[in-house]
């Protein structure tokens, strides 16, 4: 029986858990006549009920799989004899590997036949007990449950319970995402800890040169690269600016017209169009800022006689700006749309005309959430790949001319990690160093994007 | 009371639509300048809606429509070539909750002859801050605070700074809905003492739900009942003696 199956049952389980429980608790109700009731609606004490099913399930699934690698290396071990084991040159933990990486319907020809019995008899003896674990737990989350309905009486509040057991489960369920990402950041703490072994901290953060050519492999010809990510920080922030000019004025203008100007059926028209651009995936805009926009910017550099290199941080610039468009103009929408009515009729009254009033009263009101959408649309525009890659292409040039190519932190990223080489080169791990410097400037960001916020906040309420 | 009152606005026939409700019938009402009338009337009934008329912020609302005349200084302000923004300066507005803009003090007493290029130097701008602030009773409490943001003042001292940015302009006509619903007694007083005040340099229509406070507060009463103006004439009589029967019941608390 497989994890599937056992859902599928689990959950039929459980649906007729909720109607035994629901009668059960009616007829309770029915029995105890007319003054008398269970202090807690029927449902309350059939999802009680459905709670001591789920609950050790779960604890238990876990458990299980947590406990089946070890249990899987006591029987390897246990079936294989020890002639085979002391035969075997590595560790015995690399034999219990190899048995089960073994394909039993077409094992690797010239595999010991030993090791192929082995893994026969291991596949068969784990679905067993695997099957025979499920089905414990099912009986034992049915059992539970029973007891629960066993238990319906007035006396007892079921109610109280379950929304303790909610706010519980809330709770775990929050404190899995605090723990993914703090695990997150660890990891790249460590391996860019790593790296920073490797090459000094003061070089990556302040050298001008990028070349992370080392040796791929340990027995070839190494040549040393270097590793300052100036150019790339710069490139970065080229590119954003870039970015950032197209689609701050475009966004926020399209925003103030659709809020203030439009008439509800050019809003109509206008609002869900705006919402497909930004449905365009990423490496669509991508190759239309490769293939249309990079040479078209080329040949227009030619007409003016300007040098304009194919791929250009021009080019992935501005599309890029396109691309955040949407997102810049829909939340400032929303934020301007919220500029209570009061506001504005109290500026109407006083004679002001229309743009008088959004320039004057409703931009500044809604000021906070629109720097808060800025802002956020700055951390995408930093961490967008796609289209610097087939755009602005992957050389670090250390260059303030929109018309070059330069590159991105993320698309080095991704240079970095594509391709085969040992993973603790110090090429790989530059990459968990480059990753935990976006992480920590687009925490900056956001923090600082949260104290303005408030500070406009405060000001303005 | 002198006898000879001056006709500042008149309405003729005013009917107001909403989509195909209509929600003013056929009101004709004279104001009389330098005088204080009040509108009453149960809720709903269409007093802001009556009010909204005389400066023409219905037209901010789409689906509004208004037909009849409205005569300011027989005037009609309704007609092509006239320009609503120029209107609103001479026909001030005070809403009914305090609606300062999240601006500091000064400026927001300063929007109005910013917009309107009232005032040619920063002199000139800051003593007519000062003398608007100084008209609503409100100078004395603000004046060491005035790069403050408005909306951090007292609901009492907001709605007096929502007077005082009103008359920075000069408007002849001051409207007034219900300016005093969101403040406590005290505050009440002092706005309504303010009214008095500027009753001699201004004509103020007031949209009240209190009868004590149009009672006190206004020469002129205009009833209204579900759009239609049942009664209009001196706020001695209306309160003393109503002619109309709905008058008196709305006077003495039956309906409403
Ligand atoms: N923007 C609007 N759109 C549609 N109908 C409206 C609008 N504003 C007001 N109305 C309608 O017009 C009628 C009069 O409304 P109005 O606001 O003038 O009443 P009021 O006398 O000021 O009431 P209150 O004392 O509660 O403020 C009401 O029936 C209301 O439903
Ligand atoms: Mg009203």
């Amino acid at each position: 029986m497989g994890l599937g199956s056992f859902c599928v049952l689990i959950i039929l389980i459980a649906t007729f858990i909720t109607w035994y429980g629901n009668n059960k608790a009616l007829r309770v109700n029915h029995a105890l006549g007319k003054d008398l009731k269970l202090p807690s609606l029927p449902k309350y004490y059939s999802f009680y009920a459905i709670l001591w099913l789920i609950i050790p399930s779960i604890i238990l699934i876990l458990t299980w799989y947590i406990a089946k690698p070890l249990i899987l290396d006591v029987l390897v071990l246990s079936f294989i004899s020890e002639d085979t084991i002391k035969n075997f040159s590595g560790d015995p933990s690399m034999l219990v590997d190899r048995v089960k990486s073994i394909n039993i319907e077409r094992p690797f020809p010239g595999t010991d036949t030993n090791l192929i019995e082995a893994a026969v008899y291991l596949k068969k003896t784990l679905e067993r007990v695997q099957t025979f674990t499920f089905l414990s737990i099912l009986s034992l989350g049915c059992f539970l449950s029973f007891i629960a309905i066993k238990k319906i009486n007035p006396a007892f509040r079921a109610r109280q319970i379950v929304e303790k057991y909610n706010v519980a489960i809330l709770l775990v369920c929050s404190v899995v995402a605090i723990v993914t990402t703090i695990g997150i950041v660890f990891s790249l703490i460590f391996e860019a800890l790593r790296f920073f072994d490797k090459i000094p901290l003061f070089d990556f953060l302040f050298g001008l040169s990028w070349s992370p050519q080392m040796a791929i492999r340990e027995d070839q010809v190494a040549s040393q690269g270097s590793f300052g990510a100036i150019p790339i920080f710069a490139g970065t922030l080229l590119i954003t600016i870039i970015a950032m000019t197209v689609a701050i004025p475009v966004g926020l203008t399209s925003a103030i017209f659709l809020s203030q100007y439009s008439s509800p059926m050019t809003r109509s028209i206008i609002k869900p169009l705006l919402e497909i651009l930004a449905g365009v995936p990423t490496v669509v805009y991508g190759f239309f800022a490769a293939i249309t926009v990079g040479p078209f910017l080329k040949g227009l550099g030619d007409v003016f006689s300007l040098n304009i290199a194919s791929e250009s941080a021009l080019a992935a610039g501005s599309v890029m700006g396109i691309m955040i468009i949407p997102f810049i103009s829909s939340l400032s929408d929303d934020v301007i749309s919220a500029v209570p009515q009061s506001l504005k009729d109290g500026s109407y009254a006083m004679g002001a005309t229309k743009s008088e009033t959004v320039k004057k009263v409703i931009l500044p009101a809604a000021l906070p959430g629109i720097v808060g959408a800025i802002l956020l649309a700055i951390s995408r525009a930093v961490g967008e790949t796609m289209i610097v890659v087939m755009a602005a292409g992957i050389a670090a040039n250390l260059t303030a001319n929109p018309l070059e190519a330069v590159t991105t932190v993320t698309v080095q990223i991704v240079t970095l990690l594509i391709g085969d080489q040992e993973f603790d080169s110090a090429k790989t791990l530059a990459a968990f160093a480059l990753g935990i410097t976006l992480f920590v400037v687009t925490l900056m960001l956001n923090l600082f994007a949260l104290r303005i916020v408030h500070k406009y906040r405060e000001k303005y309420e | 009371m002198v006898s000879k009152k001056k006709i500042k606005v008149l309405t003729k026939r005013v009917s107001v639509f909403y989509g195909d409700k209509q929600a003013i019938k056929d009101v004709n009402l004279e104001i009389y300048e330098n005088q204080v009338t009040s509108l009453i009337g149960p809720s709903g009934c269409g007093k802001s809606t009556f009010l909204r008329c005389i400066n023409r912020m219905n037209d901010t609302i789409d689906i509004c429509r208004i037909t009849g005349k409205v005569l300011i200084d027989n005037d009609d302000i309704y007609k092509a070539t006239l320009d609503p923004v120029l209107l609103r300066a001479r026909v001030g507005m005070v809403f009914q909750k305090p609606n300062p803009f999240p601006k500091s003090i000064f400026d927001n007493v300063a929007y109005g002859p910013q917009i309107h290029g009232l005032t040619n130097s920063k002199e000139e701008l800051e003593d007519l801050v000062v003398n608007s602030l100084q008209k609503a009773g409100l100078f004395n409490e603000v004046k060491d605070r005035m790069n403050e943001s408005g909306t951090s003042l007292s609901g009492g001292q907001q709605q007096r700074l929502c007077i005082a940015r009103a008359i920075a302009v000069s408007p002849e006509i001051i409207l007034m809905d219900e300016p005093c619903s969101a403040l406590d007694p005290i505050a009440t007083a002092v706005i309504e003492e303010l009214i008095d005040e500027l009753m001699q340099n201004y004509t103020i229509v007031i949209v009240t739900h209190s009868m004590q406070q149009a009672a006190r507060v206004s020469q002129q009463t205009a009833y209204f009942h579900m759009g239609n103006l049942i009664e209009f004439g001196e706020t001695s009589k209306i309160f003393q003696n109503p002619k109309n029967k709905q008058t008196q019941d709305y006077i003495t608390g039956r309906i409403g």
